[in-house]
């Protein structure tokens, strides 16, 4: 794995032109993410934090602000395969086994697929999918399929990992499993890693530093350390620290 | 085993009533005689078929081939490059409107050998591929584009990982409606173009003489290709389909390709078609005696000293034809929707009457009409029946297609809270076909004219149909040109104001 590279947002804007008049989903965003750091974007629904990391990926244009991903702009960051994303979404291909589609980057990249074999058998053992390599993802479970695309973010070696609330749709279970899966990958890989998510026990869980959002218009008001020692086990989940860091979490996302 | 019996008995009952009625010769007169006197008398003839089969095959296949690979090529180009689309939107639309049988004779009047009947059947293949592949290609799942954007991936790396496999059900569905078409366009030809051989030939020859068991064997002959050629590709595509049936429903459209564009495009796309008729005839030296031009067409209809003659002709014949269409379309569309939705309720019904349905509906039209026309005499009930049938079956297509891609999950929502089947119908299978149901609908207003057109020409001696046979016998030249001039402005007519009630629907029930 190649070192990892930072993520600078910087002064975004964006409004939405729609029928019942503009939406203002950003103002004035800024964060910074150093190398290898975890950062967990949080707030409400509609509050434009999927918005950012659609920015971020060159996904959105922007109505003002620059997004710099290892110093490059999102444009040729993509494109040099520096970036890896999951979203919310599986948005797997159904017609590709799951092998194809953890392929499918490396393939969009114009990389060869050869020598990726071994790694692609690694990593969808890794989200623990050994032997269902050549399934079709109607043949799999929600939960099954957000593990597939996880594991498709990490094939192409990104040194920057964005993933939009991969998570969302999985109950509460298997959401924690996976919390804990994918600490332990960004422990062995080191990846800059940008959560975009809902869930106030996953950010404090996951990330280094919380970015908490509100809405209308979309904004970062505050930004706090999430400062539990690595790796976190599952217990942590019911520790008072965690609990009373969450709570203080919901009381900014309240406005209280 | 039970199951298996209870299945083929409707068909089994079916067959001994044909019998039974056609050995009492009790449809008028004898029209319509048992099947074992059909098979008898494709007995006798069985040496005349080969090459008659062959023959429509030959033309029918190769346009097959050549419209679908300039569609596919066309749909691809159109979706990557929007402006192209918007230029060719004229001659997309004529092409798809034009009554072939309003064509066949000017092809045959211009073009030689097994050319007209070839171009004929891509002309009916080409449309249905192209709007097929570009809807296929359009309505992509756009997280899955933005899944291959996110790794920098530009539009064509879009349509090579996410568009093209996932259009290819669309596609195929298309070619599953457009193979009937070719052998309809190249039996059209041989009935506008004389020729030896071909089924539209043999069909023509055998009118004359009141054979209804042999009329019969022909029909149910080419009833057969088209039916398999159906078949076939219903078989492909529905195997293709399970596999790329997205999983989750998105409730993101792909983004529409931008608008507008200027009015130099619009003239353009005015004039294409145009350009295109008059470049033909000069590429292909066709004497002007025989070959009018836009100009000339114009001149016979406004300036000449028998325009208003001929105006007066037109007239009466667009008076007689009109009625008759819109009468037979909407009857169509609602037997197609009526047995689309009941296929959602009933499946059992739909296995039991699909069959027996796509018989009649792949049985070429001009194959048809003789028949028909022998059971229910030359009047305008023949005129109507085969306009319905016309319409039926293009429509029928389209909106189960539209109901069989609403993801199970969305439709076992309102299953979920106790509906009903009717209220599931009403809220989401519907509305959800709703864009398809208009597609079809589009689909079906040019094919109405050319169930009517046929049905004149062939049986009931009025209209616009009745028209170009008499100019053509009267080798009336300006005529033949205008007819067919017309009655294409007329489809493209049609087409734009469904196109435009279309539009205005959608856009008010949250369509994108």
């Amino acid at each position: 794995m190649t070192a990892p590279a930072g993520i600078t947002l910087t002064g975004l804007c964006k409004t939405f032109a729609g029928q019942g008049g503009s939406v203002e989903a950003l103002r004035d965003v800024s964060l910074n993410c150093p190398p290898g750091s975890f950062t967990a974007l949080i707030g409400p629904s509609g509050c434009g934090k999927s918005t950012i990391l659609r920015a971020a990926l060159g996904l959105e244009p922007l109505d003002a602000g620059s997004v710099l991903i290892g110093g490059q702009a999102p444009a040729i960051a993509t494109r040099a395969g520096i970036t890896g994303v999951a979203f919310q979404d599986s948005a797997l291909l159904p017609w590709r086994t799951v092998a194809q589609n953890v392929a499918l980057p490396l393939e969009v990249l114009g990389r060869s697929l050869g020598p990726a074999q071994g790694r692609i058998r690694d990593l969808i053992a890794l989200v623990g999918l050994k032997g269902r390599e050549d399934a079709l993802p109607g043949e799999l479970s929600g939960g099954m399929r957000q593990r597939v695309a996880i594991a498709r973010a990490l094939v192409s070696e990104p040194r920057v990992l964005f993933l939009d609330e991969p998570f969302g749709a999985l109950d509460q279970i298997l959401r924690r499993q996976m919390n804990v899966e994918l600490q332990r990958i960004w422990l062995e890989t080191g990846v800059t890693t940008l959560l975009v998510t809902h869930g106030i026990d996953e950010a404090v869980f996951l990330a280094d530093r919380i970015a908490i959002m509100q809405a209308g218009p979309g904004r970062i008001v505050e930004v706090l350390d999430s400062p539990f020692a690595r790796p976190r086990l599952p217990s942590l989940f019911a520790a008072p620290e965690f609990h009373h860091l969450c709570d203080h979490i919901a009381g900014v996302l309240h406005g209280v | 085993m039970a199951f298996r019996v209870r299945s083929i008995a409707p068909y089994l009952a079916l067959l001994i009533l044909w019998e039974v009625v056609g050995r009492l010769d009790l449809v008028a007169v004898g029209a319509l005689p048992a099947l074992s006197e059909i098979i008898a008398r494709f007995w006798v003839d069985r040496a005349d078929y080969p090459r008659h089969v062959l023959a429509t095959l030959q033309a029918s296949s190769a346009g097959f081939v050549i419209g679908n690979i300039i569609a596919v090529l066309a749909g691809v180009l159109f979706v990557l490059l929007p402006v192209t689309a918007r230029m060719a939107r004229g001659l997309n639309i004529a092409i798809f409107a034009l009554p072939p049988i309003a064509i066949a004779p000017i092809l045959a009047l211009t073009l030689e050998g097994m050319t007209p009947r070839i171009v004929l059947a891509a002309l009916g293949v080409y449309f249905v591929t192209m709007q097929a592949t570009v809807t296929g290609l359009s309505q992509y799942d756009s997280r899955a584009a933005d899944l291959v954007r996110a790794y920098g991936g530009g539009g064509r790396a879009v349509m090579r990982f996410v568009q093209i496999r996932g259009a290819i059900p669309a596609i195929l569905s298309g070619f599953r409606v457009a193979a009937p078409n070719a052998v309809l366009g190249a039996i059209l030809a041989e009935f506008g173009g004389g020729g030896r051989w071909g089924l539209g030939a043999y069909l023509l020859g055998s009118l004359g003489r009141g054979e209804p068991d042999r009329l019969w064997g022909i029909g149910l002959t080419a009833t057969l290709i088209a039916g398999l050629s159906y078949a076939l590709f219903a078989a492909l595509s529905a195997r293709m389909l399970g596999a790329s049936r997205s999983v989750t429903l998105n409730p993101a459209a792909p983004p529409a390709p931008a608008a507008g564009g200027g009015v130099w495009i619009g003239v353009v796309s005015f004039l294409l078609p145009f350009a295109l008729w008059w470049g033909l005839l000069l590429a292909l030296n066709v004497p002007g005696m025989i070959g009018k031009t836009p100009v000339d067409v114009f001149a016979y209809l406004f300036l000449s000293e028998g325009s208003a003659a001929a105006q007066g002709k037109l007239l009466l014949a667009l008076g007689e034809t009109l009625p008759i269409t819109a009468l037979g379309l909407v009857a169509g569309l609602a037997f197609a929707f009526g047995l689309a939705v009941t296929s959602q309720l009933a499946p059992s019904f739909t296995r039991a009457f699909l069959p027996v349905a796509l018989v009649t509906q792949t049985m070429p039209l001009v194959a048809l009409t003789p028949l028909l026309v022998l059971i229910l005499g030359r009047g305008s009930a023949v005129t109507l029946w085969i306009t319905i049938s016309v319409t039926f079956f293009p429509a029928y297509v389209m909106i189960t297609q539209g109901l069989s891609q609403v993801p199970r999950s969305v439709l076992e929502l309102p299953r979920a809270y106790g509906a009903t089947v009717w209220r599931e119908l009403r809220l989401v299978a519907i509305p959800a076909s709703l864009p398809w149901v208009f597609a079809a609908i589009r689909t079906t207003v040019p094919r109405a004219l050319l169930g009517v057109m046929i049905a004149e020409w062939l049986a009931t001696g009025r209209g616009l149909g009745n028209l170009m046979n008499q100019s053509r016998g009267y080798m009336d030249f300006s005529m033949i040109w205008t007819v067919a001039v017309v009655s294409v402005l007329l489809s493209v007519a049609f087409y734009r104001i469904a196109q435009i009630t279309e539009d205005r629907v959608l856009r008010r029930s949250g369509h994108p």
